[in-house]
């Protein structure tokens, strides 16, 4: 029995010993963490990886079929009636930006962390800088889209903005830092960025010094530094040129002229954003729709008119089939998203000009821009704030729609115009709303209950 | 003293006078079944209070060296004990008959294999070989509904071949596997795939339901566990051959919804809906006028009656030491609508061989099978949803009563007709061209799905292989070693091609692209493999003592590869070939710049080892107690930090009826009391690479490589436990005419692998999977079997009823968060699935808007998310169970099986399309709209159309009872008698039968089936009516 019970105990250690070996199993078709980044091309890799989660696609979803820019689809099955019957609540009513950009921006901040423990050689110096830089610009834009969205108040520094997150945490809590405090962050990620990016950065589908400026133009509109939105714009405007009516069709219906973009998301052939499927199916047939309002507003003459309404429209039967973005050429509908634009910057100045009564001046930008779309244009000199702010409102709303703006430009001005969101009799329909209150509480974004459920430490927005 | 000292000598005397006269002798004789008077071989043949033993040969003959006045013991599993006093002759024979005390005595359990049903002291049931035999429906998980308690079986789909989900005793996973172990014969098998394994070779499947059963299989034991074992020969028994073939036709379900005609359809669109479509402005002789050509029932166009063919023959063999069962099948069945079905080769052969001392066993179990399936677009297939057009079952709901299935020749379109303004389907141009929008639209549903049907290939062939090779040797006295290796092999090939000329062609890969059309072909294979070694005690270590100990090692190991293409543009010409696909590199678009035929290509592999020492002790006193505990160290290549996890079990059992106070209670046969207590575990969370923090590659920006962080992971991961208490009575009363197993259990599983909520702007996660939550299950198993009436020689008529039911309570006691889940939630202290919705009030008969409920149950006319509570009705069923009866008499034998679910409660999203008016331009509606509010005052279920579609407002409007009972099985069959056999001289057995699956369902659920596996039913694949006419034939 003795002899028996220690062959057995030797057998079971033979067998557990040559296990142990057998039971270390490492993925075939994944890497590991600790061991994925080790040269500076490995960052590249991650570089592609984050940019590559940058989701601008939800900015332009919302800001269109939330508002009056986009009506119900003849061919909707139930798509997207949650954006368009305005329901924003917790329960994933920001579309998912609130997930989407602090994860991307979990990325970054992880390949910050990777390129810490990589000393690049002197050839790769450039390459490294530039990754850190636009690294760095990335951060800078999700941060400013965040407290644009979800912080209580652009123009208060001291009104809760959102967390600023510059760091690599498993179980970090984070709340919501101030509107200053996050703007200070952002202005320092962009000193960063232009201190790193290698001379000569001039590729528009990246950051570049130009991506930098147009940022800044923003935030200063936004926050109400109108000189400052002034002086940034204007830096933009010398350097490029609207684009001619031709340019124009060429930029979007070709999807090639590059006149007027400072900087645009690519999309390429196996990495589409595939901005036409945010309206429409795989074989056109909207489930969205351009609003009939805005569909009547673009004139015959206006370069516009040819792009945003894509010519299957059929405008008799007030179907008018959102074109921006549309199969074109290559038919797979690959559409690089122009996410900066120096006609913007033209009406960032116009507007910053109106509120500091330069009426003048904020017209000419705003006849500057018009004109170069619709050789009939013409702008009626500003008497009042109103009066201007309503003409740059519908000069942005024909510009830049479907680019991602209307909600905010809306949201930015209403203490101006007085009004929320105010849809046409036949575009709201049903059980979709005509209108948005000037004080709704949706024009501050819910935190995702996601959030709210985890982190204890952070304040929702109000109303919710 | 005196006295004493002469009964002393007596007594002495006594012995001398034994020990002289009782002479060894040879006793010889031939044991024999009462039941047919045929030799028994293999009986064993004891002399009673010694170590003699012999068992019978082939022939049922024995020879044993006995003494007269020693008492020969017989027995053999099944049969009634006999006990025979050896006399003064040298010659026993014996006819044994069935004891019916101890019918089906034997059960199947994990390591330890056959053991006497009194022995047991865990929580099984099983499943016998007649219940499931010739039963067409081709999966043997799905078999299992309604046969054991505590066992509950969905189906996704009526594909044939489809899988169950299978829970045991309920829900306990919430996101790891939630699914039994399956083992046939020993081997680990894939718990999802046994469309191509051959039901009719199982002999017995022994469902294992508490740790004291389960433990043993460690950290994959905790859904339970569901033992296969497959017929063998029987040694000694000759051979027999028998045919076997069902012929079968399948049809579709009862509809439990009405939509509209033609007639009331276009009606509908002109009287009562809003807006502009078809309907409008036609008079009413223009309707009369369409209702009259085209009035299509778009059921009877996608139901086909589906036949189903099985021939099968089997050979059993059974010499002295040898045995052997072998069996090959053809088998095809069509499922209910054009395109969907399942044809198999299925082969097996068991062997079993013995040393003639019994000392030395071998067997191999060997299945090789080849399976070819075809699937349509349902709602079960890959990644659909079921709101797929080209989904045959979609079109019985949405599509248009107007138009028609046929050409003008008489054929059936698959096209479609055209211009929608002029009341076609969209398909063609006003110039006759082919519209490939249109073709694809809403409106042209019915002919894009009988296109799909008729143009497309979606298909899988299969090679399914699972075998063992297995011996032992018992090399000392009660010492046995023993080892086996095992694997089970699945190859799979997938074909899915949209061809160029179709429907879907036109806009594939993009509907730009000159050529067009697209075929994946994918090449699946996974291997499981275990080997496993054993070494066993077993002595009667006194009279009344028994101990069996066993120490095992075991390794198993899993490795899947998956590699596949897709191609684009094909040439009609030469259908499914790699000679058509265009070149990859082929440009198009007006400056030749577009790729539009790139391939995309795959290739992925993954493993799973796990290394295992475990024990099992039992012991037994007297027949009358019982202990039995296993212990099972599992190490796993899934976890990295927390890899090697103890599970064990204890268990104990009291015979009550073999108590001697028991003697004289003549009405119990058996009275068992069983308790066990154990900890099991579930491994199968997560990814095999749950412990390591990945980082995928693949294309990032602008399609460049790029490396993204994989889903972030918790390194301390490990496998979730299950804490499982059971205590079971197990009962016969009266001769065993009313027996059965009544348990109540109560399962903890801990360290549920579930989300920890996180900061996502924190940590970049919403949330990470790992060890959190506890859930509880709650229950009592009841199984019971009542002979009504027994064969004897003087009643023909044998009866016997039985039933099963489990109830099930289900509790999620812990979960960081409270709660996940949106509408279908998983909530602390409630049930796991539970719907939080909205309640639906109806519509207000003053102007016919929607009304709700708000959270406090005040009537209110808007629709809120705030609004939503638990409704205390949960996805998965309270009761589930089945119930049946076996009725023969003389040749004739009636078999009845009901099944039933109740408490389960699905969304039904199909009805709520065809009461959405938003749909109803494009779309068929039930008839109930014609019930639309339109007038103050009207009491109605439908508000007004003017609101517009509500589907995404609907609460609970379309929360449905899910529960059934169905008529799962039903079959008469006559055996030809003995004796008009014996004069064929050719068969020694003739059964023919009709059967009937799934024949009735009663639910109030308003669709075609009930069943599903998911909490939303949209367009399901309904499980069909199947009628079969078959016969066995044994030579």
């Amino acid at each position: 029995m003795k002899k028996y019970l220690s062959i057995l105990t030797l057998a079971g250690a033979v067998l557990f010993s040559s296990c142990s070996d057998q039971l270390d199993r490492f993925p075939v078709d994944q890497l590991v963490e600790e061991t994925a980044f080790q040269t500076v091309s490995d960052l590249q890799l991650g570089l592609a990886g984050a940019i590559g989660n940058y989701n601008p696609n939800n900015f332009v979803e919302f800001n269109s079929i939330f508002t009056d820019n986009c009506g119900l689809g003849v061919d909707n099955g139930g798509q997207e009636l949650n954006t368009l019957n305005q329901i924003l609540n917790p329960a994933g009513g920001d579309r998912g930006i609130w997930v989407s950009h602090y994860s991307t921006m979990n990325d970054f901040n992880r390949l910050f962390a990777s390129a810490a423990t990589i000393t690049p050689a002197s050839s790769e110096v450039a390459q490294y800088n530039n990754i850190l830089a636009q690294a760095h610009a990335f951060r800078a834009l999700m941060h400013y889209e965040l407290l644009l969205y979800y912080g209580f108040d652009m123009t208060d520094p001291s009104a809760p903005g959102v967390p600023v997150v510059d760091f690599v945490s498993a179980d970090a809590f984070p709340t919501r830092n101030t509107t200053g405090e996050v703007l200070t962050f952002i202005q320092d990620e962009l000193d960063n960025a232009l201190s790193l990016f290698p001379a000569g950065t001039s590729d528009i589908n990246f950051a570049t010094p130009d991506f930098v400026t147009f940022l800044r133009a923003r935030i200063a509109l936004e926050t109400g530094d109108n000189a400052g939105a002034i002086g940034f714009a204007t830096q933009i405007i010398n350097n490029y040129s609207l684009a001619t009516p031709a340019q124009y069709f060429g930029m979007f219906n070709e999807d090639d002229d590059t006149t007027e973009v400072i900087w645009k998301y690519d999309s390429v052939q196996g990495f589409n954003l595939g901005l036409h499927f945010i309206w429409n199916f795989t074989g056109p047939g909207p489930f969205i729709e351009m609003s009939d309002e805005l569909g009547e507003l673009y004139e015959a003459s206006d370069i516009r008119r040819s792009v945003n309404i894509d010519p299957t429209s059929t405008p008799a039967d007030n179907i008018y089939i959102v074109g921006k973005y549309p199969p074109n050429a290559d038919t797979q509908a690959i559409n690089d998203f122009k996410a900066m634009r120096v006609s913007e910057a033209y009406l960032i100045r116009a507007e910053a000009y109106a509120k500091s009564s330069q009426f003048p001046q904020a017209a000419g930008d705003v006849l500057a821009v018009r004109t170069a779309r619709n050789p009939a244009g013409s702008v009626s000199p500003y008497a009042t704030l109103s009066q201007a702010i309503d003409d740059i409102l519908l000069e942005r709303r024909l510009e830049l729609s479907f680019e991602g703006h209307r909600y905010n430009d809306l949201k930015r001005l209403r203490s101006i115009t007085n009004s929320g969101i105010e849809r046409q009799a036949s575009d709201c329909e049903g059980a979709i709303p005509c209108t948005l209150a000037v004080n709704a509480a949706e024009w501050i974004f819910p935190l995702p209950l996601t959030e709210t459920n985890a982190n204890s430490n952070i304040q929702q927005a109000p109303n919710y | 003293m005196k006295l004493k000292l002469t009964w002393l000598m007596t007594l002495f005397m006594a012995f001398v006078m034994q020990l002289s006269f009782a002479q060894e002798k040879t006793v010889t004789g031939t044991v024999t079944s009462a039941e047919d008077a045929l030799p028994l071989p293999g009986v064993s043949v004891i002399v009673k209070g010694t170590t003699r033993g012999v068992q019978t040969d082939f022939d049922g003959n024995y020879s044993i060296r006995a003494s007269e006045g020693e008492i020969l013991v017989f027995s053999f599993i099944g049969l009634k004990t006999t006990e025979r006093p050896v006399g003064s002759g040298s010659t026993i024979n014996l006819s044994m008959a069935e004891d019916l005390a101890e019918l089906e005595t034997v059960v199947i359990t994990g390591y330890r294999g056959a053991t006497n049903a009194s022995e047991i002291t865990s929580s099984l049931s099983t499943v016998s070989a007649e219940s499931i035999e010739q039963v067409p429906i081709n999966s043997v998980d799905q078999l299992l509904q309604g046969q054991a308690a505590g066992v509950n079986v969905n189906t996704a789909s009526g594909q044939p071949g489809q899988s169950a989900t299978i829970i045991i005793r309920g829900r306990a996973s919430l996101n790891g596997d939630i699914e039994p172990l399956f083992i046939v014969d020993g081997v680990p098998v894939d718990q999802d795939n046994f469309r191509s394994l051959n039901q009719n070779d199982i002999e017995t499947m022994s469902v294992l339901k508490d740790a004291a059963a389960t433990a043993i299989y460690g950290n994959r034991g905790a859904g339970g566990v569901i033992l296969i074992t497959t017929k063998t020969g029987k040694k000694g028994s000759g051979v027999k051959v028998q045919y076997r073939s069902l012929y079968g036709t399948a049809i579709n379900p009862q509809t439990r919804f009405d939509v509209m005609n033609s007639q009331q359809f276009l009606r509908f669109q002109r009287d009562l809906l809003p807006g502009t479509q078809f309907g409008d402005g036609l008079s009413d002789a223009a309707i009369n006028l369409i209702a009259l050509q085209s009035n299509t029932n778009w059921e009877d166009i996608f139901f086909r009656r589906g036949k189903t063919r099985s021939h099968e023959v089997t050979i059993t063999t059974g010499g002295e030491t040898t045995s052997s069962f072998t069996s090959a099948q053809y088998y095809e069945q069509e499922g209910i609508t054009i395109g969907s079905d399942l044809k198999r080769f299925s082969f097996r052969n068991n062997f079993n061989a013995s040393s003639r001392d019994n000392k030395f066993n071998f067997a191999t179990n060997l299945t090789m099978n080849y399976s070819t399936s075809s699937f349509v677009v349902d709602a079960a297939r890959g990644g659909n949803t079921g709101g797929q057009l080209d989904n045959p079952f979609i079109v019985p709901y949405i599509g248009l009563p107007y138009m028609s299935p046929y050409n003008p020749d008489g054929s059936i379109n698959i096209w479609g007709t055209g211009p929608t303004s002029g009341g076609g389907s969209g398909a063609f141009n006003a110039d006759g061209s082919i519209n490939g929008d249109g073709a694809n639209g809403f409106l042209n549903t019915p002919y894009i799905a009988l296109n799909t049907a008729a143009l497309n290939t979606d298909t899988e062939s299969e090679i399914k292989i699972v075998g063992r090779i297995s011996g032992d040797y018992n090399f000392a006295k009660n010492l046995t070693v023993g080892a086996s290796y095992g694997l089970d092999y699945t190859y799979i090939e997938s074909l899915f091609i949209n061809a160029p000329n179709s429907i879907r062609g036109l806009i594939t890969p993009n509907p730009g692209s000159e050529q067009k059309g697209s075929q994946f072909e994918g090449f699946f294979r996974n291997a499981n493999m275990i080997a496993n070694a054993f070494v066993r005690y077993d002595n009667d270590i006194t009279d009344k003592l028994n101990i069996n100990v066993a120490v095992f090692g075991e390794y198993n190991y899993t490795n899947t590869q998956n590699a596949g293409f897709t191609a684009s543009g094909l040439n009609p010409a030469l259908p499914g070939s790699g000679a058509g696909f265009a070149p990859g590199d082929l440009t198009e678009g007006e400056d030749n710049d577009v790729y539009n035929y790139i391939p995309t290509v795959f290739s992925s592999e993954s493993e799973l080892a796990l290394g295992s020492l475990f024990a099992t002790l039992d012991m037994d006193w007297d027949g009358r107690y019982g202990i039995s505990a296993s212990i099972r160290r599992d190490a796993t290549s899934r976890f990295v930090q927390n890899r090697e996890g103890t599970f064990w079990s204890v268990s104990g059992r009291w015979n009550i009826d073999n108590e001697a106070f028991m003697d004289n209670v003549d009405w119990v046969s058996t009275l068992k009391l069983r308790a066990s207590y154990g900890v099991v575990g579930n491994q199968t969370v997560g990814s095999r690479y749950q412990a390591l923090q990945t980082v995928n590659s693949g294309p990032g920006y602008q399609n460049a490589s790029a490396y993204q962080l994989g889903a972030l992971v918790d390194p301390a991961i490990q496998w979730e436990t299950s804490n499982q208490a059971n205590i079971g009575l197990s009962f016969g009363f009266w001769q065993n005419r009313l027996t059965g197993e009544l348990d109540f259990y109560n399962n903890e599983t801990t360290d549920l692998f579930a989300a920890r909520p996180l900061s996502v702007s924190g940590t970049g996660a919403t949330s990470v999977q790992t060890n959190v939550g506890d859930l509880v299950n709650k229950g009592i198993d009841i199984q019971l079997s009542y002979d009504l009436l027994r064969k004897s020689d003087t009643n023909p008529w044998s009866i016997r009823l039985n039933a099963n039911a489990n109830y099930n309570k289900n509790e999620v006691t812990s979960l960081p968060g409270g709660f996940t889940g949106n509408t279908l939630r998983i909530a602390e202290g409630r049930q796991a699935f539970t719907w939080f919705l909205e309640r639906w009030a109806g519509v207000n008969p003053a102007n016919g808007e929607p009304l709700y409920l708000d959270a406090d149950g005040n009537i209110t006319n808007v629709y809120s998310v705030d609004n939503r509570v638990y409704l205390d009705k949960n996805f998965d069923p309270t009761y589930t169970g089945g119930f049946g009866a076996d009725i023969t008499y003389k040749g004739f034998s009636f078999n009845c099986l009901f099944s039933f679910q109740a408490d389960r409660w699905r969304n039904n999203s199909s009805l709520a399309i065809i009461e959405d008016a938003g749909l109803a331009g494009f779309a068929n509606q039930s008839t109930s709209m014609l019930n639309a509010w339109t007038t103050p005052g009207q009491v109605t279920d439908i508000p007004a159309l003017s609101f517009g579609g509500l589907r995404a407002v609907d609460g609970d409007r379309y929360l449905e009872d899910a529960s059934f009972l169905r008529l799962r099985n039903v079959s008469l069959s006559y055996n030809v008698d003995r004796k008009v056999l014996e004069q064929t001289k050719l068969f020694s057995g003739v059964r023919v039968f009709v059967q009937a699956t799934n024949l009735f369902t009663w639910t109030k659920f308003r669709g075609f089936d009930p069943e599903g596996t998911g909490a939303t039913g949209f367009f399901d694949y309904p499980v069909p009516r199947t009628f079969t006419l078959g016969f066995d034939l044994t030579f």
